[in-house]
């Protein structure tokens, strides 16, 4: 096996491109040094006879393997279509200039793949460099789509198309979480998260290839029956019944949850796995608006309760067919604006990305919640006794708030007025890393990807998190406040992963549940670390 | 699309093994994949009662219950549900109810 990978190797014939192999990864410190022999599982050979697994023996997409040589040209042609669209105003308006930056101006300097806990956390493999994946797209372009590329190839260095390249592409468009940290490191601007995006794109709107988490089981059930969890109105409203009676029987606090309030000034939208798996932030939310006075509703519509928006990840047709209907939902309401809950993604494609298709009536103001809620604790609209929040604390960045769109600072006021105990993970803010779960790796666990996530594009954050409570017991309980349910997904796993829970006494929730547990009102504790209340 | 036989019949499962349609469920498809999932001996009333009431759930809500409403509806604790499905209520129960695995971010 090759050290050293040029992006001519993509398309070098091998049972597997770049493995990983046990003592490359990234060391972890005491008492989680037996972890550092391990390495991810071998593929089942039985599961995956017909798919392409030379990149490096694991897989997010699973692309089966053309069965003729006709086959597979007709999917390099479309490959090579989807490619020329991308690069043309009328079929990529929304990110062509972004893209054209990127893609002429990059000078390898390689400060990108310094930025990459990817990259970094790998043992350094070429394939995860920020500008790997790039530079194989921008030799593909150059050589087949560039008038006389052929000819510049030559000298330039191309590279050789034919379906294991564009297979291993595909794959490799999703071992980077988006983070975009090397967009910001970059010294001249280039955004190689863009590139990533902009590659999975063409597999998706062209061919048809996603992770059937994002797009079958994600973008599509969330149209069709109102969310990706597969929670249908009906159930969503049992659901958030029973949190409304778990909240009082738990804080000893009655809540009730507005429904479809016609007129109301807010409407909240949480990410709908918050109410299956963290259904004590979707409490926790209601008690703060309810005790502050807002006026406020959830909407039962289908996909009015399910903030996310998958489509941003990977294809930007299904990101604004539930961006629409969205702002539609919101404007039928009549709502002043709509406040989008801890969920990262869906405030980068509802308040960022969706500005662009939002247009006249539908154009209803967007909020993150961290904005409404740093109101409601700065403001001085609850009774907060932060003594009840007397615990080590520290705070996960979730990237789409802090690098895409510059909130640092909401979360911190809150936390310093809440969270006597606070202290910041380094780096944070805008130099944050990724909890390794974003872009959807949080959700995609099919073959061994979980495992790849769990070692690999999370490790970073694990070693973060585990830094910024070194000079604690391990037996005290101590609290990561990660206000992103795509981030609490990964954290969870994490811990679970490498039994942090066990060995370090970890525990992990969003904001508003610190908030609630600092809140005089509570008869009891919202908080516990495993059967224990977090105060008494 | 990965299979399994059980009992005499071919099922279409996802590779972490969850049937793919609920339809084509039966009682016999979980008494077969009992041992699979780690319970010893036959399915009991206690299981039988778990695995109908996530049927029902699903059907009409298109999702699995909470874990904490399964125990409050069922009037059982988080520890017996272990001891019945030893893989736990998420993956064991819902696997021989004939529930496709969780999607989302959950």
């Amino acid at each position: 096996m090759k050290k050293h990978l040029k992006p001519s190797d993509m398309a070098m014939s091998a049972d597997c491109l770049c493995p990983i192999e046990s003592g490359d990864l990234s060391p972890l410190p005491f008492p989680y040094e037996d972890f550092n022999s391990r390495t991810i599982s071998p593929l089942n050979p039985e599961k995956v006879k017909n798919l392409e697994t030379s990149l490096d023996n694991t897989l997010a997409v699973g692309i089966p393997k053309p069965a003729s040589k006709e086959e597979e040209e007709v999917l390099i042609r479309q490959f090579l279509c989807g490619l020329k669209k991308l690069f043309e105003k009328e079929n990529n308006w929304t990110f062509l200039q972004q893209l054209l930056l990127s893609m002429e101006h990059c000078a390898k300097c390689q400060t990108c793949s310094e930025a990459c806990p990817v990259y970094e956390m790998s043992g350094k493999k070429d394939i995860y460099r920020p500008m790997f994946r790039a530079e194989v797209l921008r030799r593909i372009y150059n050589k087949y789509l560039k008038p006389g590329g052929k000819i510049t190839a030559r000298l330039t260095g191309g590279i050789d198309l034919n379906w294991t390249t564009v297979a291993r592409l595909a794959e490799l468009s999703y071992r980077c979480t988006l983070c975009r940290r090397c967009a910001m490191a970059c010294p001249i601007g280039v955004d190689n998260g863009l590139i990533t995006h902009e590659i999975r794109k063409l597999f998706s709107q062209e061919m048809g290839i996603s992770p059937k988490e994002l797009h079958e089981k994600g973008t599509i059930q969330h149209l069709r029956v109102g969310s990706s969890t597969g929670m249908n109105p009906l159930g969503a409203k049992d659901s958030i019944e029973f949190i409304q009676e778990e909240m009082e029987e738990i804080t000893g606090y009655k809540v009730e949850i507005p429904w479809d309030v016609e007129g109301a000034d807010i409407l909240l939208i949480h990410n709908a796995g918050e109410i299956i798996s963290w259904p004590e932030n979707v409490g926790a939310f209601a008690i703060i608006f309810q005790a502050a006075g807002l006026s406020w509703t959830l909407s039962s519509e289908t996909a009015g309760y399910d903030a996310v928006n998958y489509g941003v990840w990977y294809d930007d047709v299904q990101l604004s067919r539930v961006a629409l209907r969205h702002a539609d939902i919101a404007r039928r309401l009549k709502v002043k604006k709509i406040v989008v809950g801890e969920c990262g993604h869906a405030h980068k494609a509802l308040i960022e990305t969706a500005d662009r298709i939002l247009t006249g009536e539908i154009n209803i103001p967007r909020e993150s919640a961290l904005v409404t809620l740093e109101d409601i604790v700065l403001g001085g609209k609850l009774q907060l006794d932060p003594r009840r929040n007397d615990f080590p604390v520290t705070l996960h960045d979730p990237c789409n708030y802090v690098r895409l769109m510059g909130i640092v600072e909401p979360q911190r006021r809150i936390l310093r007025k809440i969270a006597p105990r606070f202290r910041e993970m380094t780096p944070h803010g805008v130099d944050n890393y990724c909890c390794g779960g974003g872009s959807g790796f949080a959700i995609m666990s099919g073959y061994n990807f979980a495992e790849w996530r769990n070692l690999v594009s999370s490790r970073k954050k694990f070693l973060q998190i585990l830094n910024a409570f070194e000079n604690e017991s391990q037996a005290a309980p101590k609290y990561v406040c990660a206000p992103c349910s795509n981030c609490k997904g990964a954290i969870r796993d994490i811990l679970s992963y490498y039994h942090a829970g066990e060995r370090s006494s970890l525990y992990y929730g969003g904001l508003v549940e610190l908030i609630v547990n600092a809140m005089e009102s509570m008869k009891k504790p919202i908080i516990h670390f495993g059967d224990q209340p977090s105060w008494t | 699309m990965p299979q399994i036989e059980l009992a005499g019949k071919i099922y279409e499962v996802d590779e972490d093994g969850f049937l793919q349609e609920l339809d084509k469920w039966s009682e016999e498809f979980a008494n077969a994949y009992a041992h699979a999932e780690e319970i010893e001996g036959d399915l009991t009333e206690e299981h039988w009662k778990v695995i109908n009431y996530l049927r029902n759930y699903f059907q009409q809500f298109g999702i699995a219950p909470m874990i904490r409403k399964i125990c409050k509806d069922l009037k059982i604790d988080m520890k017996k549900l272990y001891e019945l499905f030893p893989t736990g209520p998420a993956k064991g129960a819902c696997k021989l109810a004939g529930l496709s695995k969780p999607t989302g971010c959950v």
